[in-house]
């Protein structure tokens, strides 16, 4: 496999996102599988931020370490990543000549050609195209895709010269790189769509009609992304002043019958958790997406982590059913969106879905996602009698929901109260509806989604792992295996109630290391709680950056 | 048979003489002489006494968390705003736990009505000051009297452009009738009814006779819709408290700018394209 990493790196408010966007399009279009993730701090101008595009003719999972090609829009870009350019790796500097790079003065040459430097980014675009080999027709369609209905014809015509002449500065460098070759006869894979986008459109296809949140990074992206689509999907969409106020109103919505979801980070969700219990007691559907990153406090935050786990698990006093889910690709972020809004709406009971920065903002090509709108069955009884009862006792312990507005009073307390929903002090029927409410798991443990394995099946070493750290453990699989290893992947995409069938895989096991993105190990932890693994090794990474492929096969050696 | 027994009937954990009673009475009346349809009726409340409100009468109820009625009644409006969407909230409750969510539903105009029992004092818990309590009230924990100036809800409101902004008190229910069915008819978005309620337990200053002797009814030539003069009726508190309908605005409500909201309620869009 040839496997080809772009960074392109510069200061905030240069236009290494917009950039980075364009050549992803642009390397789909040529049939290319692309992989990208994005570096930055947290700050609107200045400082430095990168977005890695990685390329290879088959699918990627993972980011790497070494850069082939490094676009520096900086001086200091230069200094700080140039030590990790891979042999034979090149630099583009849009600046002065200077040793070691190649030099194109892109600001310069968009001056010249146009009178303005907003189009240096397009210089640079053209050179990267030409340098990797490829032809630049591709690039000068996504031009047009993106300036055309916005911006008229002439400035698509001014893109595509500056574009050109990109390439044709950098024609005497021809042949120094060696990029995938482009996929002449494949079918592209022209869609293309990074974890947050995925979570935005899985919850708007299940049929989410209301969100709340306050913005907060790295999960404010779903929350920009459901505001864009609303109208296509009839989407009310408010920004709460508080997180105290999102997962309240979320919950006021549920209770009226709308499938409603937060979108929140780890301090946010701090403020949501007495919410979260308000869920478990009303037994209402709030779904919340958490994007983790490293706390504690503010932490860093714009980097990943998975640390908020336990935190979820445990968030809301008292006892309650709760589902939590853990998707590791933008494919299973779309798919879960979905399946958590399900079993919200099956059990009636809170579910989250935890994210981080890593898969927020992973962006990979695929074949299309079916984002047609296809409400889910929210389990809605339509003709209750006069004298329903919303917290009627049952076998499975989910009790029959009607709305109000409907032909009978729905009460509702976050007292305990009695199977009509009032504020009691009766303790035999505190204990009759705690039992109720908890009763729920059985269904809920049985539907728990089995790991998925990846990796020969007689492998007895296993890497077990969560949520974002998939594509890395699944690369690293590959790696080690391709050298004769024996190792299989065990991913949990739901992590709790935790699938039984986990334990399977987890006990013919000889060696098992649970990699995860936090200093203590928390997943391995419930893992031996639950009694699934008695022995298990930890693999940590709690920096702030997203593991690698390469960097778990290495430290596995 | 629920919807054929009346309003409220039920064993009642108020204190005898409590404030509350007629703000109970006088909202069953009101619903009975406009007819609503209690099926339409949603009463939401924190946590409090003004909070338990809801279970003593026969409507849809969501009693949810303390100081967050106001978020949750603005997504059950926003998710059906066919419902009426009534909370009863006590001063502790709306203006101290839930205060900011209080300033920006000011200003965001969903269309619910707020009814606050404002009784300047934390009964639940047992006597503590609220944020509406007067300059020197002594309680077991401001021992040397209350400090800090009174929260003043009304001129919050009228500062904020609320579209409807009252004040009753429970002591006068054919004055409360009146007010409560003002605000329930009100059409424009948020509707604060701020209700002075004598707490008969903890709160021995701020009694029936206090209130009596200072309650004033607005002049019938003031114009709701002139700010200033709201506002300086809000500001008028001490020998003399106004009662009667403050101020009135006329701009649109969240609900009719809403573009998920034009074709009808959300949840109606749900029920069209799902299960």
């Amino acid at each position: 496999m040839v496997d080809f990493n772009l960074r392109i790196a510069g200061a905030a408010g240069q236009g290494v996102e917009t950039m980075g966007e364009l050549l992803t399009d642009t390397f789909a279009h040529l049939g290319l599988h692309v992989f990208t993730t994005q570096t930055y701090m947290s700050r609107i101008r200045g400082g430095l931020n990168w977005f890695d595009i990685r390329i290879a003719d088959r699918e990627l999972f993972s980011g790497r370490e070494q850069t082939d090609l490094l676009v520096a829009l900086r001086p200091e870009a230069v200094e700080l990543l140039g030590k990790e350019l891979a042999e034979g790796g090149r630099i583009l500097f849009g600046g002065d000549a200077r040793e070691g790079v190649i030099a194109i003065d892109f600001e310069g040459v968009a001056k010249e050609l146009t009178g303005a430097t907003v189009m240096a980014n397009t210089v640079a675009a053209g050179a990267v195209v030409a340098l990797l080999g490829y032809e630049l027709a591709p690039l000068f369609a996504r031009l047009e895709a993106i300036f055309l209905g916005k911006k008229g014809r002439e400035v698509v015509e001014a893109n595509v010269r500056c574009a050109q002449r990109g390439a044709e500065l950098v024609a005497p460098h021809a042949g120094q790189l060696r990029a995938p070759e482009a996929g002449v006869g494949r079918p592209a894979l022209q869609f293309t769509i990074s974890g947050n986008e995925a979570i935005a459109y899985g919850l708007a296809a299940a049929g989410v009609k209301f969100v709340s949140a306050y913005p907060m990074t790295p999960s404010t992206g779903i929350f920009t992304m459901l505001a864009r689509i609303h109208e296509e999907y009839g989407i009310l969409v408010e920004q709460a002043e508080d997180e105290i106020a999102a997962i309240n109103m979320a919950i006021g919505a549920t209770y009226a019958g709308v499938p409603a979801v937060c979108t929140t980070s780890g301090g946010g969700f701090a403020l949501m958790v007495e919410g979260v219990s308000l869920a478990g007691m009303l037994e209402l559907p709030a779904v919340i997406v958490l994007g983790q990153r490293p706390g504690p406090a503010t932490g860093l935050p714009t980097r990943t982590a998975q640390q908020d786990l336990r935190f979820a698990l445990h968030a809301g006093h008292g006892e309650f059913p709760k589902a939590l889910y853990a998707p590791g690709t933008p494919q299973q972020a779309f798919a879960l969106a979905r399946v958590a809004l399900e079993t919200a709406h099956k059990y009636q009971t809170p579910v989250i879905m935890l994210s981080d920065q890593f898969l927020a903002d992973m962006r990979k090509n695929m074949a299309a996602l079916d984002t047609t709108l296809r409400p889910i069955d929210r389990h809605i009884i339509t003709d209750p009698s006069e004298d329903y009862l919303r917290y009627a006792v049952t076998e499975s312990g989910v009790s029959p929901r009607a709305l109000p507005g409907g032909p009978a009073l729905v009460v509702m307390d976050s007292d305990e109260h009695t199977e009509d929903g009032h504020i009691t002090e009766d303790l035999s029927a505190r204990v009759r509806l705690q039992d109720k409410r908890s009763r729920k798991y059985d269904g809920m443990r049985a539907e728990a989604l089995p790991p998925e394995r990846y990796g020969p099946e007689d492998a007895k070493e296993l890497l077990v792992c969560w949520g974002s750290t998939y594509g890395p453990c699944r690369e690293a699989v590959d790696r080690l295996n391709s050298r004769g290893r024996g190792i299989a992947m065990l991913h949990f995409s739901q992590v709790w109630p935790i699938s039984a069938q986990g334990g399977d895989g987890l006990r013919r096991a000889t060696r098992v290391t649970c990699v995860e993105g936090n200093q203590t190990g928390q997943f391995a932890g419930m893992l031996k709680e639950a009694g699934l693994v008695r022995e298990c090794a930890l693999m940590t990474k709690y920096d702030g950056l997203p593991f690698t492929g390469e960097e778990i096969a290495r430290r596995l050696a | 048979m629920t919807l054929g027994k009346p309003f409220f009937d039920m064993d009642i954990a108020w204190c005898p003489g409590c404030g509350d009673y007629s703000i109970l009475r006088t909202l069953g009346k009101i619903l009975d002489e406009m007819q609503l349809d209690r099926r339409k009726l949603v009463l939401v409340s924190g946590i409090g006494q003004a909070a338990k409100l809801p279970h003593y009468t026969r409507a849809n109820v969501f009693n949810g968390l303390h100081g967050r009625a106001l978020p949750a009644a603005v997504g059950i409006k926003l998710a059906n705003h066919e419902l009426e969407v009534v909370i009863t909230s006590g001063d502790g409750d709306m203006y101290g736990e839930g205060g900011n969510h209080f300033i920006q539903n000011l200003r965001r105009n969903v269309g619910i009505k707020v009814f606050v029992h404002n009784n300047q004092v934390y009964g639940l818990t047992k006597g503590q000051a609220s944020p509406t309590s007067d300059l020197g009230f002594v309680t077991p924990v401001q021992t040397e009297g209350v400090v800090s100036p009174p929260f003043n809800p009304l001129a919050i409101a009228v500062a904020e452009d609320c579209s409807f902004v009252a004040r009753s008190f429970a002591g006068d229910p054919a004055h409360l009738g009146r007010m409560m069915r003002a605000a329930l008819e009100h059409r424009g978005g948020f509707a604060l009814l701020d209700i002075l309620q004598p707490c008969v337990t903890f709160n021995k200053v701020n009694t029936y006779q206090w209130y009596r002797e200072r309650v004033r009814p607005i002049d019938d030539s003031h114009d709701p819709s002139d700010r200033a003069k709201a506002f300086a009726l809000a500001l008028t508190w001490g020998d003399e408290i106004p009662i009667g309908l403050i101020y009135r605005s006329t701009r649109p409500s969240f609900e009719s700018q809403q573009c998920a909201l034009r074709e009808g309620t959300l949840v109606g869009r749900h029920e069209v394209t799902g299960a």
